[in-house]
């Protein structure tokens, strides 16, 4: 299941702490979509530290989309791939 | 697109690098502020005194550069995936050569010392040399370039150039060698200063802080693409068409002509960053904003100045009309620029090394400060009425100097030191949340 979270008009750091935040609420199975105005750096390192897989891709009437799911989450990672990318 | 695939706040230098830097300036810009109310009405007499050049690198070297240069290599490894190889001793001798270099260099002008000039020129090449050849490689080893990698690239450049050209007409300046004109040498170190070094470093960086710290559009992609490009190449051309001249090639008109196309690159700038903070999808004004605002009019203001001085060569052989654009594009453009955005660097800064360590200790009991949270809005506001006073009686002064120019020292001490508190507070809270994330570093 897919949970949006569209941070593409907000002031650093608000988009860092809100997708923090809402990784640790995500369940597994699931994935989040974050809709986003820039490609966020800084964001990549701190999600693979937490434990989380990320995609990011550039579309989207913000700029850029960031998947994002559990590693090793083999659901959340097809969904993404089924779902989100075809 | 910047290398996402090498980024890691691992590869950063040690938030005590910028830090040091960061905290140093303000302490710089007091003393010019000290300067101003010990020399008054005879600083505002011509850009050759003693008083000036001390006052003028006071600001440029001792603010602008002190933290243009930490900004530089927290900046690299993040923006750019490409750490600075040893940042810490780099850091510290950069920053330790940068400071004393400076102070012996403010001294030399002062006291009128060719020894302190030539511990000055030592110092500071040092410094510069260490720090040139540690951000160069750092810049050599971008894998994938952007605008805002190019733009450091030939500011950097410029910056060696500056100090080449500083070094020449110091030892110059004191008879230790002999320089034919002086005066254009010197105009060379000034505009490749201030044009080269702080003006294609801030565009460049711009490209990438002003879109997301301010959540504007961004920059036009032929703005992106050409603009330092071009800037360098016409800073390369004056360079040759004036040294033209002090050979006597060809007339003072040659490099006049050719800087008035080079130069209308910085209101292109300065306007469209204007246009697309107005494009800002949440209007909301903070404390950076007003300062940028204030620093962007202050480069447009200087322009249409010295586009004055050129159109009416008469005006600009008053012996203020330097002092004047020496005001609005220092202490009205830059200083006003560098200030607001330390106002984002320091608090993200901080915010984004305690949610690292967070995350690495797990200490999720801990709640980190905001972004807001570092710097009090109320303190940075105040900070930036300090700072309007200062600009203002500093333009006020120039026309009556006997009873402005200290009042314009005064408020220049007493905004730098605000400015240097509310950076403490945030220093001093970035270290309070670290020792309760792992309580045994606090030991």
């Amino acid at each position: 299941m897919e949970h949006l979270l569209d941070v593409s008009t907000l002031e650093p750091c608000e988009p860092l702490e809100l997708t923090l935040s809402a990784t640790r609420e995500l369940p597994t199975g699931d994935y989040l979509k974050v809709v986003h105005r820039r490609e966020p750096h800084p964001l990549f390192p701190l999600l693979e530290k937490s434990g989380f897989s990320w995609l990011c891709r550039p579309g989207g009437e913000a700029g850029f989309e960031i998947f994002i799911w559990h590693r090793g989450d083999r659901t959340a990672e097809g969904d993404v791939v089924h779902r989100a990318l075809c | 697109m910047l290398n996402t695939a090498h980024l890691s706040l691992e590869q950063a230098p040690p938030i005590s690098i910028p830090f040091r830097f960061f905290l140093t300036a303000p302490l710089f810009g007091a003393a010019a502020g000290v300067v101003l109310i010990w020399a008054g009405d005879a600083a505002m007499v011509s850009r050759w005194s003693p008083i000036v050049l001390a006052l003028t690198h006071l600001i440029t070297l001792g603010f602008l550069t002190m933290v243009m240069c930490g900004a530089m290599m927290q900046m690299l490894p993040v923006l750019a995936g490409s750490p600075v190889p040893g940042a810490g001793p780099v850091g510290t001798l950069s920053h330790l050569a940068l400071s004393l270099g400076t102070g012996a260099l403010v001294h030399a002008f002062i006291q009128g010392s060719a020894g302190w000039m030539k511990l000055a020129v030592l110092l500071l090449g040092v410094g510069f040399g260490i720090f040139a050849v540690a951000v160069g490689l750092a810049l050599a080893r971008v894998k994938l370039s952007s605008p805002t990698v190019t733009g450091m690239r030939w500011a950097l450049v410029s910056l060696v150039i500056t100090v080449v050209l500083g070094a020449l007409v110091s030892v110059g300046l004191f008879g230790v060698v002999s320089l034919n004109n002086l005066a254009a040498y010197t105009d060379l170190h000034l505009g490749w200063g201030l044009l080269g070094w702080m003006g294609i470093l801030l565009i460049g960086v711009s490209y990438q802080v002003v879109p997301m710290f301010q959540v504007t559009p961004e920059y036009p992609k032929l703005m992106q693409e050409r603009l330092t490009p071009s800037l360098l190449f016409g800073l390369v051309g004056w360079f040759l068409f004036e040294t033209g001249v002090i050979r006597g090639y060809w007339s003072p008109l040659v490099p006049g002509c050719w800087m008035l196309l080079v130069t209308a690159g910085y209101p292109w700038f300065a306007g469209t960053t204007l246009r697309i903070q107005r494009l800002r999808k949440r209007q909301v004004s903070d404390v950076t904003l007003r300062f940028w605002r204030v620093g962007l009019i202050g480069i447009l203001s200087g322009y249409l100045v010295w586009l004055i001085g050129r159109v009416f060569p008469d005006a600009a052989t008053a012996p203020r009309y330097p002092l004047l654009l020496g005001i609005l594009l220092f202490l009205g453009g830059v200083f006003p620029l560098v200030n607001g955005m330390l106002y984002k660097i320091v608090p993200f800064l901080s915010w984004f090394h305690l949610q690292n360590r967070q995350l690495a200790l797990g200490a999720f009991h801990v709640k980190l400060p905001h972004m807001k949270g570092f710097i009090a809005d109320r303190e940075a506001k105040l900070q930036f009425h300090l700072y309007l006073a200062a600009l203002f009686l500093a333009l006020a002064a120039l026309f009556w100097p006997v009873f402005f120019t200290r009042p314009a020292g005064a408020f220049l001490v007493l905004t730098n030191l605000m400015l240097g508190y509310n950076l403490l507070r945030a220093v001093m809270r970035y270290r309070g949340t670290k020792a309760l994330l792992n309580p045994l570093d606090s030991h």
